[in-house]
């Protein structure tokens, strides 16, 4: 007892806050008691002197706050609270007591005695408008806590709590209290009976909506102007009663205020609406249409047409959901009704630019409840259909069938069941199929027949087959105009094969296949030639559901192996070679299709396709003697063939992967062709290839570039049983550097031998120690052998590097490293610096879809190390030949590398890339260009990395853009790119003096000989002209 | 709202695929099928010249915006390719205005002009006219939109630039046609 006067004398001399902490501590652990603090206050609490009184008090409320709840029981609480109760009549003490009772308000035994007496004393004696922000934060947690605690009590003041309440939140401003507030506001707007204070409440909350509060600089509570607007919506939308103040003061608000406030008031509404209730929205309904539909006639923007359509479909489910139990009225009547005419009299006049809105919201009717949603198509569709066989009304009839056509989309869409449609599908389709006759109502007909095809269960396979029949008349009988518009009827009839491919396939592919000749046109015949090439790519795009593709195989590869044996002593095999690459380049495009959407019917055409296809090309090889074979002429068609054998491996599981690539690897090793070559032309069995001999015909040299593209995609656990790998593998690069006799069958065999490698890497330790050391020395180091050997010594190193840093491999970048070793060669410094850039970049070959095997982050590594060695090399000047080369390795390197590697060391490659721009090389210029632009995004002018280059820049990049000096067109487009992006990096007056310049000299690129560089042309000038300060 | 426009609900047509992904005979005159996902020939066939034709131009005038709609004028059908006639340096390009009345025509022509001016090379001579018959000040019109002290002067005028620049603006991403 001592101790705590002591204390309490102490703290209010001092107000130090140790004394409160002591004297907490004393009442929990028993030292003292509560009591004992109110008896040393004693004195205080009735003192004369106005500040000891509000001390003394204050200090009460502050032990409290220290003390555990549960410290206290019910009757010192019921003390406490009356005492506090009447210290708020005090002007003097009314402060910290709301702070004693905002802490004992939370005890738990506070009860509902002492919350009576609490509200109540509030009530009576707390003015808000005398009171700072903090202090009524308090008043309202008290109130907050009763709320939640004892919230019959409140309930039980019947209209003395509401009236209170309603006081002290009048006139409320600050935002923290504010979020108090509504959440306090919606529970007793749902659980109180207010009906006697609905106006007054309508008062003191709506004065708020729309709220425009925008956070002050410092913000203090960190409330924000959402949280204050979904908390307010929650407040304004929780009772029924509010119907109808509320409505007429969204109303009166959303033509007065401005954009974001709009979407407030019309997302608002459409929450508010079903609160409300249908007898509310049918009396407003009028109004609301009135205003709402100003909304989406004359939208503000999308995003506010968007939501008012979503308000006005919130009002027509509140207005017409059927009331369960009872039956669905089968009359629509009121404001559906009377929208819905309102609409279709602009319907009358559907060219007009009104059409479009209205016919927005009779659609969005149709996601409403259903008998609207059949009331308004039963409407509408009719009036349209009729609209469009009325022979008055020809000029509308493209915009009559561009509507329809969206009314078909909505019904599809909303329509969970049988489609709304159902009653008049007839009719509209016989306004489509008759819109495809003529040649400016296509394009909406062949929408709305997608629509049509594409409603779940609406068409009969007989329509369908009438839809196609019309199609076909068109494809047939006007190929001219069939070509404006194939994309629509390829993607119309897309659809169907989706629901009845049989269709497709049985009467339109026959007229597609009947165009393609069975003999290529000749050389001269151009328009047959397109012709050709048209229908081809009808079928690319049609054909890809397994169905149509099937029939797509069979009848282009019937047609190739007529190709290749019809072939007679005839001079010109050009044409020919030209045709069969045509269809095997579509097999390989809807190969490519079908693999990324990842059908599982690709799978079936390695015996079907690849096999016969490798069938004509090693049959070609092996006739011996003979004149040249059709598919020999050109390698293209190697490498489309090749594509199509890449993609069927690839769809392959590792099991039926296995038999197939040991059979390809044996036809290497062994030249036993048989498992792999069946078709139409019958090889002997004892004819073998032997692609590596020495004395081999370049036609089966060149076949390692098909047996390259089928391995290409193998899995790694796939089980290749070659005897000895590693003498394979040597064997190959021994072949590339003496034996091919051409890049491609080099390529093609670098890329078999690094595929390989990739795979079997732990199996072939033995292999990469030889090349690594003994491979080096010979083939790359000794200057003695013939430099095209070499340059492709190091290209295979090159890419066995790839191979291995793709998987992580440690010895990756032992190989990387090695390259800067011959930096200083003049003979091949180019190639390994051009390597060091490419080994980290991406290629098709090893990639994840062809099952490489590839680690994460592999490029990220690899840059860490070789970048700063590269920057290194390029910066010094000692020697020019490696400096040249570390600059170009320093191009590849930046190209291939992800911006993030880099980003860091931008400011010191800026200037080296720059110099790189002088070099002779069109890539590495393009390289350098592409970097640039790469390190041009994300930068503005305010913190520009260029800004200091600016004009060197401008200077280079005018040289690499005109014609006359720089031939490679893709270096000018690069530099017409970079032109283009300067003026949004770079401030306008560090720019400025170059403008003039710059808008002459790109007028000289305007008249490019190249189309596509014209068009970056157009597009740079365009922005330097614009370019003003 | 602002002041009436002079044709508040024009009829809005579909426009059609680019010209530059189609096959033609031009392209036929080859016999290899030219693979569509590769860009990167234009260097192999380096020394072939690709002409400035009627659908290049048609390309560069054809998604500017009408000042009243925010439509194109390839929407609403005042430019099309068959209006446009190309010579050795010589560009004629004729435009239709929407109505009769229209009194944004010269600013349509205007804006044709400036985007020619600064997407043509300086050798051709461009012409701009209405089609014939299609205004009812047609002489004015043509005549202001091929003096070229009149442009000149226009375009010293820092509110007329501005707008055209806004009917030059890209295309945004927007889409307001109707098909």
């Amino acid at each position: 007892m001592e101790t705590t006067e002591r204390l309490v004398r102490t703290w209010v001399a001092s107000g130090r806050e140790e004394e409160i902490a002591q004297i907490a501590a004393d009442i929990t652990n028993g030292q003292s008691t509560l009591l004992n603090v109110v008896k040393a206050l004693g004195e205080y609490l009735v003192s004369e002197e106005n500040e000891l009184r509000s001390k003394g008090v204050e200090l009460l409320s502050l032990v409290l706050q220290q003390l555990a709840p549960t410290t206290l029981n019910r009757p010192s609480v019921r003390t406490l609270a009356s005492f506090y109760s009447d210290k708020l009549d005090d002007a003097e003490t009314i402060i910290p007591a709301l702070q004693g009772l905002q802490t004992l308000a939370t005890f738990p035994a506070f009860g509902p005695a002492e919350a009576t007496t609490v509200i109540e004393a509030l009530i009576r004696h707390v003015k808000m408008k005398a009171l700072t922000q903090n202090h009524r934060f308090k008043v309202f947690s008290i109130i907050d806590s009763v709320m939640a605690n004892h919230r019959d009590v409140l309930k039980g003041m019947g209209l003395k709590f509401l009236d209170g309440y309603l006081s002290f939140v009048e006139g409320e401003k600050d935002p923290r209290n504010l979020v108090l507030v509504f959440a306090m506001d919606r529970v007793i707007l749902i659980e109180f009976d207010i009906s006697q204070r609905v106006q007054t409440f309508y008062d003191v909350i709506f004065c708020y909506f729309p709220i425009t509060f925008r956070p002050p600089p410092n913000n203090p509570g960190g409330i924000t102007a959402d949280d204050l607007r979904l908390a307010l919506r929650s407040v304004v939308s929780a009772s029924p009663l509010f119907g109808p103040l509320g409505i007429p003061h969204y109303l009166e608000n959303l033509v007065a205020v401005g954009r974001p406030a709009k979407r407030d008031i019309l997302e608002t509404l459409a929450v508010s609406l079903p609160v409300y209730g249908p007898k509310v929205a049918r009396s407003f309904a009028r109004k609301l249409w009135n205003s709402l539909k100003l909304e989406v006639f004359q939208p503000v923007d999308s995003a506010t047409e968007e939501l008012a359509v979503n308000a006005l479909q919130v009002l027509i489910r509140t207005i017409y959901t059927p009331v369960e139990g009872e039956p669905e009225e089968a009359e629509i009547e009121g404001l559906a009704k009377d929208a819905c005419e309102e609409c279709l009299q602009i319907l009358r006049e559907p060219e007009k630019s009104q059409a479009r809105p209205a016919t927005r919201i009779l659609c969005a009717f149709m996601t409403t409840t259903s008998s609207v949603a059949k009331y308004t198509v039963s409407q509408a569709v009719p009036h349209l259909t009729k609209l469009f066989i009325n022979p008055d009304e020809v000029g509308i009839r493209p915009a009559t069938l561009v509507l329809l056509a969206q009314f078909i989309e909505a019904a599809r869409d909303s329509s969970s069941t049988d489609s709304f449609l159902l009653p008049y599908k007839d009719e509209v389709l016989g306004a489509l199929s008759s819109g495809l006759k003529a040649h400016n109502l296509r394009l909406p007909a062949l929408t709305g027949l997608k629509a049509l095809v594409t409603s779940k269960g609406l068409l009969s396979d007989q329509e369908l087959g009438f839809i196609i029949h019309h199609l076909n008349e068109i494809i047939q009988d006007h190929p001219d105009q069939f070509d404006d518009i194939s994309d629509g009827i390829l993607e119309l009839l897309s659809c169907i094969s989706e629901v009845s491919p049989q269709r497709v396939v049985e009467q339109t592919l026959p007229i597609l296949f009947s165009s393609l000749p069975d003999s290529a046109p000749a050389r001269d015949a151009a328009s047959e030639r397109a012709q050709i090439w048209k229908n081809l790519s009808y079928l690319q795009t049609l054909c890809t559901e397994p169905q149509l593709f099937e029939t797509l195989v069979i009848c282009l590869t019937n047609k190739l192996e007529l190709l290749c044996s019809s072939a007679d002593a005839q001079a010109d095999l050009e044409p020919s070679a030209a045709y069969a690459h045509a269809l095997l380049k579509t097999l390989a495009n809807v190969l490519a299709v079908k693999v990324k959407r990842k059908h599982a019917d690709v799978a079936k055409y390695l015996e079907r396709l690849v096999v016969r296809v490798f069938n004509l090309f090693v049959h070609a090889a092996l006739v011996p003697g003979e004149k040249q074979a059709v598919i020999n002429v050109d390698p293209r068609l190697l490498q489309a063939a090749a594509q199509c054998a890449t993609l069927v491996v690839r769809s392959l599981p590792s099991s039926r992967q296995e038999p197939f690539v040991k059979s390809v690897l044996s036809a290497l090793i062994t030249g036993n062709v048989q498992p792999i070559s069946e078709g139409y032309f019958k090889i002997a069995r004892e004819q073998t290839l032997s692609v590596f001999s020495p004395t081999s015909t370049s036609a089966q040299k060149d076949l390692i570039l098909l047996f390259t593209a089928a391995i290409i995609p193998v899995f790694k656990e796939v089980n290749l049983e070659v005897p000895n790998l590693g003498q394979f593998l040597e064997e190959t690069i021994k072949w590339i550097l003496e034996g091919a006799g051409s890049d491609l069958q080099r390529n093609a065999a670098v890329h078999l031998v690094s595929v390989l490698v990739n795979r079997k890497a732990d199996e072939l330790q033995d292999f990469l120690e030889s090349i690594f050391t003994t491979f080096w020395a010979k083939e790359i180091l000794d200057k003695q052998s013939p430099t095209e050997r070499r340059r492709w010594a190091v290209v295979s190193w090159t890419w066995i590097t790839k191979a291995l840093l793709v998987r992580n491999h440690t010895r990756a970048l032992q190989f990387s490293e090695k390259l800067f070793e011959v930096f200083g060669d003049a003979s091949i410094n180019w190639g390994a610096a051009k390597g060091v850039g490419m080994i980290p970049g991406h290629d098709d070959v090893f990639t994840k879809d062809n099952h490489a095997v590839i680690k994460i982050l592999y490029a990220q590594k690899y840059v860490r190390v070789m970048l700063p060695r590269t920057i290194e090399g390029s910066v010094d000047g000692s020697d020019t030949t490696k400096q040249v080369a570390y600059l170009v390795a320093l191009a590849g390197l930046i190209k291939s590398a992800p911006k993030a590697t880099y980003l860091s060391e931008l400011p010191s490659l800026i200037p080296l890339l720059i110099r790189g721009l002088d070099l002779p090389d069109p890539e590495i210029r393009h390289n350098v260009i592409e970097t640039l632009l790469a390190a041009a995004d994300g930068e503005t002018p305010e913190k520009s990395l260029v800004a200091e280059h600016a004009s060197t820049l401008v200077t280079s990049m005018l040289k690499n853009c005109l014609a006359a000096e720089t031939p490679a067109a893709n270096v000018r487009i690069a530099a017409l790119r970079y032109l283009a992006v300067l003026p949004g990096i770079v401030r306008y007056d560090v720019l400025h003096p170059y403008k003039a310049q710059v808008v002459r000299e790109l007028g000289k690129a305007l008249d490019d000989p190249k189309r596509a560089v014209r068009k970056e042309a157009v597009e740079a000038r365009t922005n330097w002209f614009k370019y003003n300060g | 709202m602002s002041s009436e426009l002079f044709n508040a609900n024009p009829t809005v047509f579909s426009s059609t695929k680019s010209t530059s992904s189609r096959i033609t005979e031009h392209s036929a005159q080859s016999l290899w099928l030219r693979d569509q996902n590769d860009n990167s020939d234009t260097e192999s066939e380096g020394n072939e010249v690709e002409e400035i034709d009627q659908d290049e131009i048609f390309d560069l005038i054809r998604t500017i915006y009408d000042p009243e709609h925010p439509n194109t004028l390839e929407e609403l059908r005042v430019v099309s390719a068959p209006q446009i006639t190309v010579g050795r340096n010589h560009i004629k390009v004729e435009f239709t205005p929407t109505v009769p009345h229209c009194g944004m025509s010269t600013l349509i022509g205007l804006s044709i002009r400036v985007r020619l001016l600064r997407s043509l090379p300086s050798r051709y001579k461009v012409d701009i006219y209405v089609k014939p018959g299609s205004h009812q000040s047609e002489l004015s019109v043509n005549k202001q939109l091929n003096d070229k002290e009149r442009v000149a002067a226009a375009l010293e005028n820092p509110p007329l630039v501005d707008t055209v620049e806004k009917c030059l603006a890209k295309p945004s991403s927007v889409a307001f046609q109707l098909v």
